[in-house]
């Protein structure tokens, strides 16, 4: 703990993380792929999660890393999964509505820029017999407990109402029967439906509207 | 400055070595133990075979990402050794005694996912890439089951770090307080280090899975890599669950030794043992039965620290 208020070493350490975390945040939108952009935002986290510990919040800073690497583990496989170009080890263009992008992220710096120049940082020392772990947990399941619970309720439901959506087994049966891929044209036959001999298909064309 | 800064490193450097060595021994041990001739010494056999794979080439394949490919047995490595730099070997001596010390070791349990997922994607090959989705498969599936059993550690000791987590086994070890605990930690270290029945990355019916392209030097540090991690865990988890340096007679740090080699010893012999899973079935273990069952442990553990 002591080496933390050494002064120099954090002040070293904390411009190292800093420019770490820049520069990797600009490689996500600068690389060419899904996955790498995933992982190379996970880098930029972790860099603000050691930046937290020097802060001396030393439960959040190490929650982003253990939360940043499932959360961007499971977001750069979902993005594989449901782009028609995931660009895994493929090349494509990341970026998209780049005038519009250009001006927010110019607007975006200026108003950032403005407020750390000129708004007015409480002086505040951490306190040396500080316990972060039990403050924040005090705070949790003390007066900010409603929030806590409400926001994590719901996260909860939406977690289970994705997994019953998303399950093949659902309550009337195979989540995917009697269901067809859309047609490749507006109006026209399902994509990829295996070719019907002649005779047949008319019949099984009626069924099917009864069905 | 030196004792603050370069003691530590030095200390995980050298469990690093010895005891990446160590787990070759060992399963050297078991597997001539269990009736599988092994060639070449048992001793000297894992430091030939290193410094056989040090000057071979180093295969590449077409188009990987070179970086994360190259980086990752490093990064995984590296992932072992912050495991390592939060094991405490008695109530004075850690690398680092971080206050959320826990909870780092579950970040390298969740960091290892990202890593080897990287290892097998960025090689650019079918079989690699395979075991790198079948790995974050089977790793999405034990950090849960890992975190409930550690969050039941931490409630006897009211507190994030281990030093307090031994602390609070002074008059029962936690392996008996919490008896379903250590079992279910132990499914969670052959995951992480996917060894033996639960070596679906690398497994042999996917050639080598993620190292299935990789040889020379690369192979190395990704076999060592495995091994620290293997090590890192049993720090882990004799100190969650078997009092860590706690003991009579002998000092802190030899007790911490044998248990580790204890809990080493037992992670070899069941990779010897067991068959591998298929990846389906495992991951329906460990959501229908292994995770219910960390609830158990969790709630158990809860009610010990009330009563």
């Amino acid at each position: 703990m002591e080496s933390m208020n050494d002064g120099i070493g954090v002040d070293i350490a904390f411009l190292l993380l800093a420019t770490l975390a820049v520069v990797t945040g600009w490689r996500v939108f600068r690389t060419d792929s899904m996955v790498r952009a995933s992982f190379f935002l996970l880098v930029s986290f972790i860099a603000v999660g050691v930046i937290m510990i020097l802060l001396a919040a030393e439960y959040l800073g190490v929650a982003m890393f253990f939360m940043m690497a499932v959360e961007m583990t499971v977001m750069a496989l979902f993005m594989v999964m449901f782009m028609m170009n995931p660009a895994g080890l493929n090349p494509m263009n990341m970026v998209h509505q780049e005038r519009i992008a250009i001006g927010a992220g110019i607007a975006g710096f200026l108003i950032l820029g403005a407020m750390a120049l000129l708004a007015v940082f409480p002086d505040q020392p951490v306190p040396a017999d500080l316990e972060p772990v039990r403050s924040l947990g005090n705070e949790m399941l003390g007066d900010s407990m409603l929030i806590f619970e409400s926001a994590g309720l719901v996260l909860l439901t939406t977690m289970i109402g994705v997994v019953v959506l998303s399950s093949h087994r659902g309550r009337y049966g195979a989540a995917a029967e009697g269901s067809m891929p859309p047609g490749l044209e507006p109006g026209g036959d399902p994509a990829g439906k295996p070719e019907e001999d002649e005779a047949g298909e008319g019949e099984h064309h009626h069924h099917h509207h009864h069905h | 400055m030196f004792s603050e800064l370069f003691l530590p490193v030095l200390m995980v450097i050298f469990m690093l070595v010895v005891g990446g060595y160590a787990v070759a021994v060992l399963d050297r041990l078991v597997a001539s133990a269990l009736g599988t001739p092994q060639a070449g010494g048992i001793w000297l056999a894992p430091i030939a075979r290193g410094a056989w794979l040090l000057i071979q080439h180093a295969n590449a394949t077409e188009a990987p990402d070179w970086r994360a490919w190259r980086l990752a047995p490093a990064l995984y490595l590296a992932l072992a050794a912050g495991g390592l730099a939060v094991v405490p070997w008695s109530a004075s001596l850690v690398a680092t005694d971080l206050v959320t010390s826990v909870v780092l070791w579950g970040s390298v349990e969740a960091l290892a996912t990202v890593v080897i997922f990287l290892h097998g994607w960025s090689a650019n090959s079918l079989l690699a890439l395979i075991g790198g989705y079948r790995y974050v498969a089977l790793g999405l599936s034990y950090i849960l089951i890992s975190m409930f059993v550690l969050i039941g550690v931490a409630l006897p000791a009211e507190s994030l770090q281990f030093t307090q987590v031994v602390a609070s086994q002074e008059g029962l070890w936690n392996v008996i307080r919490q008896p379903l605990g250590l079992p279910l930690f132990l499914i969670v270290g052959l995951g992480m280090t996917f060894w033996g029945p639960l070596n679906l990355a690398d497994s042999t019916d996917l050639a080598g899975g993620t190292a299935s392209e990789i040889s020379g030097p690369p192979r190395l540090v990704w076999d060592m890599a495995r091994a620290a991690m293997l090590v890192a865990f049993s720090g882990v988890a004799a100190t969650a669950f078997l009092g860590g340096g706690l003991g009579p007679w002998l000092p802190g740090p030899l007790w911490m030794s044998l248990k580790m080699l204890a809990v080493l010893s037992v992670l070899l012999l069941l990779g010897r043992l067991l068959p591998r899973l298929a990846p389906e079935r495992c991951v329906t273990l460990m959501w229908v039965v292994l995770l219910p069952l960390s609830f158990i442990d969790l709630v158990w553990a809860g009610i010990g620290a009330l009563l």
